[in-house]
């Protein structure tokens, strides 16, 4: 979600502005690598205090049992895992191959029709393939992956398109081979906006994640249903809190991937 | 499927303007308060950390999570919808006002206050309409986000087509479960893709025509 709110901004930002803005996010990202897991830290250890400590009844305390949730927990987990991964290896080179120069035509029709395919409601797309497929955690990974293929593949695009054409010629010029430029000149060029575009991807898997449990794929959207299901609210919240957590987790994970991703020259 | 939706089209399109609404009212919603924080922040430089970090976080926080926190505070039905939504849909435009307002140049902002302009005449004659347009981008991906995020609240029993979507799924393996759910996906889409039209030819109307390109 995020890269797509700052696309807009960047793009028509004068330039004056925007060199001072990146050195400023330079630090707001500094803040929010450290502030990141301190507040997850903060947040989980409360919770698990209100678990210890609270009178809960028996339904409750089966639904909140430490070994469910850490079941819950791991299919939340593994399903947006999985999804990123196949995610990773579909989008990024199909991103790569719509930006050579015999397929470049086909670029800008595919983006028009991906960003038409992000306004479907990812929980309508889930159902659908769901009435299509089958239930379980196949599907669940086939929609999730769906959802987020549209990020990747438009950052992979974008973050290639944007490398400075003298660089790849110079390269050229110098005798590297077209697959030599791709790997060694474009590649580590793109690779910020690639890695802004998977952590966008996590971040909408994580929570796209929590429609699994409809198809019976699991994951910690469950207790949010029991929770509204039997009207329990210490369930609900708990589910909602948990889920909410992973997003910042994985939130983080992509942030660090990103920074550690980036080459130092830039 | 068209049987089906010509059988029902009186609901179908009841539903649909029950979305739609949802959407622009809350949108709207969020329009105002983002403005408000957006001005906030450009004055007092200090807090703009503090808006961008929780932004990231809020935008990190999946709509189903927000839903599950907010129900036991208010209820199932409209107002969870209401609120999750307006949630989803001020981040975009805060984040882009900040920076559309960042960027307006101090100079036009002295001369205008040089011409005898109070800082409010200042606000909406020069900074709001040069902001505008990277305002307006905000708008748009707010109002494309909100269109699923209101799917999503339906599972509180919020109005809209995300009814459609919930009823095929508790149906399915029934006659009409595949319709239920196609008409409320496609019907999320359509309408998404009417609004944006609709907003990009808002952004005609009302970028000042000095600065379109």
């Amino acid at each position: 979600m995020s890269t797509q709110v700052e696309d807009p901004a960047r793009a028509e930002a004068g330039t004056p502005a925007r060199t001072g803005r990146r050195r400023r996010l330079g630090r707001e990202d500094l803040g929010m690598l450290l502030g990141l897991p301190l507040l997850v830290i903060v947040v989980f250890a409360a919770w698990v205090l209100w678990r210890q400590t609270a009178i809960l009844g028996p339904i409750e305390k089966r639904q909140l049992a430490w070994s469910v949730i850490g079941e819950l927990t791991w299919q939340h987990v593994k399903l947006t895992v999985v999804a990123a991964i196949a995610v990773l290896v579909t989008a990024v080179p199909i991103g790569i191959i719509l930006t050579r120069p015999k397929f470049r035509r086909l670029a800008p029709p595919v983006a028009a029709v991906a960003n038409a395919g992000q306004a479907a409601p990812v929980i309508g797309v889930i159902v659908l393939l769901a009435i299509w497929i089958g239930f379980g955690f196949w599907t669940a990974v086939l929609s999730l992956g769906l959802y987020a293929f549209l990020p990747v593949l438009r950052n992979t695009i974008v973050g290639l398109q944007q490398v400075d054409p003298n660089l790849v010629e110079a390269a050229r010029g110098m005798g590297l081979s077209q697959f030599a430029v791709l790997r060694r000149i474009e590649l580590p060029l793109a690779i910020p906006v690639i890695m802004a575009g998977v952590r966008v991807a996590l971040v909408l898997l994580v929570g796209t994640a929590s429609f699994a449990t409809f198809i019976n794929a699991g994951g910690l959207g469950a207790l949010i249903t029991t929770g509204i299901t039997l009207f329990r609210y210490p369930i609900l919240i708990s589910g909602a809190l948990l889920i909410a957590l992973l997003a910042l987790i994985f939130d983080w994970l992509g942030r660090v991937l990103e920074t550690a991703a980036t080459p130092k020259g830039m | 499927m068209w049987q089906f939706i010509s059988d029902r089209w009186q609901d179908v399109a009841f539903r649909s303007y029950q979305h739609v609404s949802l959407v622009i009212q809350s949108v709207i919603l969020a329009m105002i308060i983002a403005m408000a924080v957006a001005v906030l922040v450009t004055t007092y430089r200090r807090l703009e950390p503090v808006a961008n970090a929780i932004s990231s976080v809020g935008l990190t926080i999946p709509s189903f999570a927000l839903l599950g926190l907010v129900l036991p505070l208010v209820g199932i039905g409209a107002v969870p919808s209401v609120i999750v939504v307006t949630f989803y849909a001020t981040l975009p435009i805060l984040r882009n006002a900040v920076v559309g307002l960042d960027g307006v140049d101090k100079a036009l902002v002295e001369s205008a206050r040089g011409m005898g302009m109070s800082t409010i005449r200042v606000f909406f004659r020069v900074r709001l309409p040069l902001a505008w347009p990277v305002t307006l981008a905000g708008l748009r991906v707010s109002t494309q986000m909100s269109m699923g995020v209101a799917a999503i609240a339906a599972y509180a029993l919020g109005p809209g087509l995300g009814a459609y979507i919930f009823t095929g799924l508790t149906q399915i393996g029934g006659a009409n479960a595949l319709n239920y759910t196609l008409v409320g996906t496609i019907g999320v889409v359509i309408l998404a893709l009417i609004l944006d039209a609709l907003l990009l030819l808002l952004g005609r109307v009302t970028i000042s025509r000095g600065i379109r390109v």
